[in-house]
């Protein structure tokens, strides 16, 4: 139903090489992160550059980024399973993941040679952070509505850039922004900025609610002057290089959600084991083992999406080829064109993500709301994620409206379904259009809809290939794919109730629903390692 | 300078083990494994030595399947210049071990083995002594810090009574403990470089060795589950406890 077809990638598939990639990564967050996190969130002069060094000296911050320019070329979806093993802190993944991807992927898709030799080496070796500094205070959502301006010098040699860009992430270490502002107020265009071209300076620190460790702040451009050679892509194309960077960005930020929520449910196992209550382990109840079936079924889900997602956009950019014509063109088409599934795993991964840290704190009853356990900061860092690249509003108002504007909703309807989600999608999808009456309550519950038999159908195909390999784990997979199926059948049917009530139409048919029994065996699979097992 | 590193593939130290249904072997489903930690010990050590000296030359070694080449792939990684797997299905002993590295050894000439004190697996800590017992080449156990000059080899070892300074002539076999050094995080372009390393993967037969193994494993018993304590309300209750429950102190 939707463009990304199935079994082109699963984290199963990765070779030992990546394995071993994946085992460095999170290795260094475990010894090298995880206990400094205090100091971290105080912005202890320093160390959160130290710590960007050392990862980026160990290959970390250019994964996907070309190696002719310094980076190590590798496909998207090795860079995104290191991003998401670097990722236990949320502080620290943002600082990789702003550093490695939109901070460098618009340089490395859109960029001139000359601008790629000029800033990627140094990027991949760590001089310096990357930012993407495309919000502003007045420009949030409504992203393409900036205010910062560009004008040309008299002599036509360089840009003049006026204006604030707020929230950029990195401001206080980077070295390099990626800037959008309107040449003469209209044309929207993408710029690289230098933090030493004259006239840029970075404000102070937002006071955030978490996240504490990650530097946010204010990018001041007050008659910064750029060559006119720092122009990235086009004048008037620049919202082509936000919004791709956007889409592939979105894929990162779930590795990163995706990272987090492993940490999660590892020290929620690790607590429900060892808390006793009513003279047992409270892992024995049923409704602590549920907890932890759920989660460890929604990062089962947002893990199978996610990756079948960026095998796809490898496949993509694997076809880009320099003889065909224009790179950045192709590179621009390729980065589009899996546009709805990049916004529906980051819709879902982040929510999978604040449902993790929820019941981490539920699991640690009143412990989980103090400071005494690990569980706090993650509540905390993970909120943001439901925020930034693009809010969890704008990601499924554009995926269902891209795939509606792009006729991909008539090949979705006219596709027998294979899910009990798809089912429900394909009949409250019909009851709206045939109604005529969308509005954004009834376009986000399709998306919904949509994302829910995406990660049904990546689930199921993943156990089943799991099984026909005889993957050591495959009862597990099962068991998180049935599982899985019960949820989403559950949460599918009342999302298309919801719809349909909203649109007059007929009320959906209650779904099959299986898998009630799986729960336990996950559960037990989980606490017997006190981690997500795959 | 030439340094043999032999290289054992084990569960990871913290998985959790099980036993597999038959009673006399884990149950290897879903178990991770890794580098010998006191290899990757060794093998860090010997990269350090190359780091210093552009001369040194490391091969690394392993005895045994197919999925062994995932750990000698790791080493390579790491900073290895070429790996030899032998060939072996079956599990050997330590002396199994010892006499089929005497073939390597012969076939490669290496100026040092340097190898971990012992494996986590099985715990044995035999095979780099018999190894040196059946070349008769000097031996340290224990290492905790190594130095070379002039074609020998000064090793301080840490030992139940205290350290221990030995000083001796290459060739020569070593073994490393816990404190030598702590290895590095493997770099992803050294994982990338690694494929294009030579891996050889090597028969018995073509060593002119033999697999032996004198040592069966008969079966193997999880731990009893600790059982919950019990408080006692004075010393002399406890002693009681100790004589008449556990008869364990005779009056
Ligand atoms: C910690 C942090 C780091 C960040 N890092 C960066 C960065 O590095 N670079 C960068 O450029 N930006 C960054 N951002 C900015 C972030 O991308 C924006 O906050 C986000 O896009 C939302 O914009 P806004 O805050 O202006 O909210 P608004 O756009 O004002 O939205 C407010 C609410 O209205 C909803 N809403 C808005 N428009 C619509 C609509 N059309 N239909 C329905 N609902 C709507 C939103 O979903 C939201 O719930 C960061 C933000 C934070 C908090």
């Amino acid at each position: 139903m939707l463009r990304a077809p199935l079994g082109v990638q699963t984290p199963e598939d990765f070779d030992a090489d990546v394995r071993l990639m994946a085992d460095a990564a999170l290795q260094f967050a475990r010894g090298e992160v995880m206990p400094v996190l205090d100091r971290l969130d105080a912005q202890e002069e320093g160390l959160m550059m130290s710590l960007l060094k050392k990862a980026c000296d160990l290959g970390f911050g250019a994964v996907d980024s070309p190696a002719e320019f310094g980076g190590l070329g590798q496909p998207k979806a090795v860079a995104t399973r290191v991003l998401e093993m670097l990722s236990p802190n949320g502080s620290f993944a943002t600082t990789m993941g702003v550093h490695s991807g939109v901070g460098q992927t618009p340089i490395a898709l859109f960029g001139t040679d000359e601008q790629k030799r000029r800033y990627i080496p140094p990027l991949a070796r760590g001089d310096y952070m990357g930012a993407y500094a495309l919000s502003e205070p007045n420009s949030g959502s409504d992203a393409l509505s900036v205010s910062c301006r560009a004008t040309l010098t008299p002599d036509g040699a360089n840009w003049k850039l006026n204006g604030t860009k707020m929230w950029i992430s990195n401001a206080k270490w980077a070295g390099s922004f990626i800037v959008f502002a309107k040449v003469e107020g209209e044309r929207f265009t993408a710029f690289i900025v230098e933090r030493e071209h004259p006239g840029v300076s970075v404000s102070a620190e937002e006071h955030k609610m978490g996240l504490k460790g990650s530097s946010t702040a204010r990018l001041v451009l007050d008659g910064a002057e750029i060559p006119r050679d720092n122009t990235l892509y086009e004048v008037g194309e620049g919202h082509r290089v936000a919004l791709n960077t956007l889409n592939l960005g979105r894929c990162k930020l779930a590795a990163m959600a995706l990272g987090q929520a492993r940490e999660a449910i590892h020290q929620t196992a690790k607590y429900a084991r060892e808390r006793r209550q009513f003279g047992r382990s409270i892992s024995e109840f049923g409704l602590i083992r549920d907890k932890l079936a759920r989660m460890a079924s929604n990062v089962f889900a947002a893990e199978s999406m996610l990756y079948r997602t960026v095998g796809c956009i490898d496949d993509a950019f694997a076809a880009v080829d320099p003889s065909k014509g224009n790179v950045a063109e192709q590179n621009r088409r390729a980065a589009e064109e899996f546009a709805v599934e990049c916004s529906l795993v980051k819709v879902f991964a982040t929510e999978a993500l604040g449902h993790c840290v929820d019941e981490a704190i539920q699991v640690h009853g009143g412990f989980g709301f103090t400071e005494e356990f690990p569980v706090a900061r993650l509540y905390r860092d993970a909120r943001v994620m439901r925020i930034y690249e693009g809010t969890n509003e704008i990601n499924r108002l554009f995926a269902f409206n891209r795939l509606a504007t792009k006729g991909g909703l008539n090949a979705a309807l006219d596709a027998e379904p294979t899910t009990a989600a798809g089912a429900l999608f394909r009949h409250a999808a019909m009851a709206a259009t045939k109604l005529d009456t969308r509005t954004q309550q009834v376009d986000a519950g399709l998306s919904d809809l949509l994302a829910l038999t995406y990660a049904q159908q990546s689930v199921i195909s993943r156990a089943d290939r799991m099984e026909a390999s005889r993957h050591p784990r495959s009862e597990f997979a099962r068991a998180c794919a049935d599982y899985f199926s019960f949820l989403a059948g559950v949460a599918a049917y009342s999302r298309a109730a919801e719809v349909c009530a909203r649109v007059g139409g007929e009320p959906p048919v209650t779904p099959e629903l299986h898998g009630v029994g799986s729960d336990d065996r996950i559960a037990a699979a989980v606490l017997e390692g006190s981690q997500y097992p795959l | 300078m030439k340094v043999l590193v032999p290289l054992k593939r084990v569960p990871d130290p913290y998985s959790r083990i099980r036993l597999a249904p038959d009673g006399a072997a884990i149950d290897t489903t879903a178990i991770k494994f890794e580098i010998n930690p006191f290899d990757e010990i060794a093998v860090e050590e010997a990269v350090r030595m190359k780091e210093r000296d552009a001369s040194v030359e490391i091969v690394v070694v392993s005895i045994g399947s197919a999925e062994c080449e995932e750990q000698l792939r790791k080493a390579l990684a790491i900073g290895a210049d070429r790996a030899i797997r032998v060939d072996c299905a079956e599990t050997l002993d330590s002396l199994g071990v010892a006499k089929v590295l005497v073939r390597v050894v012969e076939r490669e000439s290496p100026n040092l083995v340097l190898m971990g004190k012992q494996a986590i697996d099985d715990d044995n800590n035999q095979a780099g002594q018999m190894l040196a017992a059946l070349l008769d080449w000097p031996q340290a156990t224990f290492a905790s810090k190594i130095e070379f000059n002039d074609g020998r080899a000064t090793v301080t070892r840490e030992t139940d009574t205290g350290q221990e300074t030995l000083e001796f002539p290459l060739p020569a076999v070593i073994t490393t403990d816990l404190r030598l050094n702590e290895p590095r995080y493997v770099a992803l372009p050294g994982i990338i470089k690694a494929r294009t390393k030579p891996l050889e993967s090597l028969t018995l037969a073509d060593l002119g060795a033999q697999q032996e193994c004198r040592v069966a494993v008969v079966s193997m018993r999880q731990p009893p589950p600790r059982t919950a304590g019990r408080r006692v309300n004075s010393v002399d209750e406890l002693i009681e406890a100790l004589r008449v429950e556990k008869g364990l102190l005779k009056s």
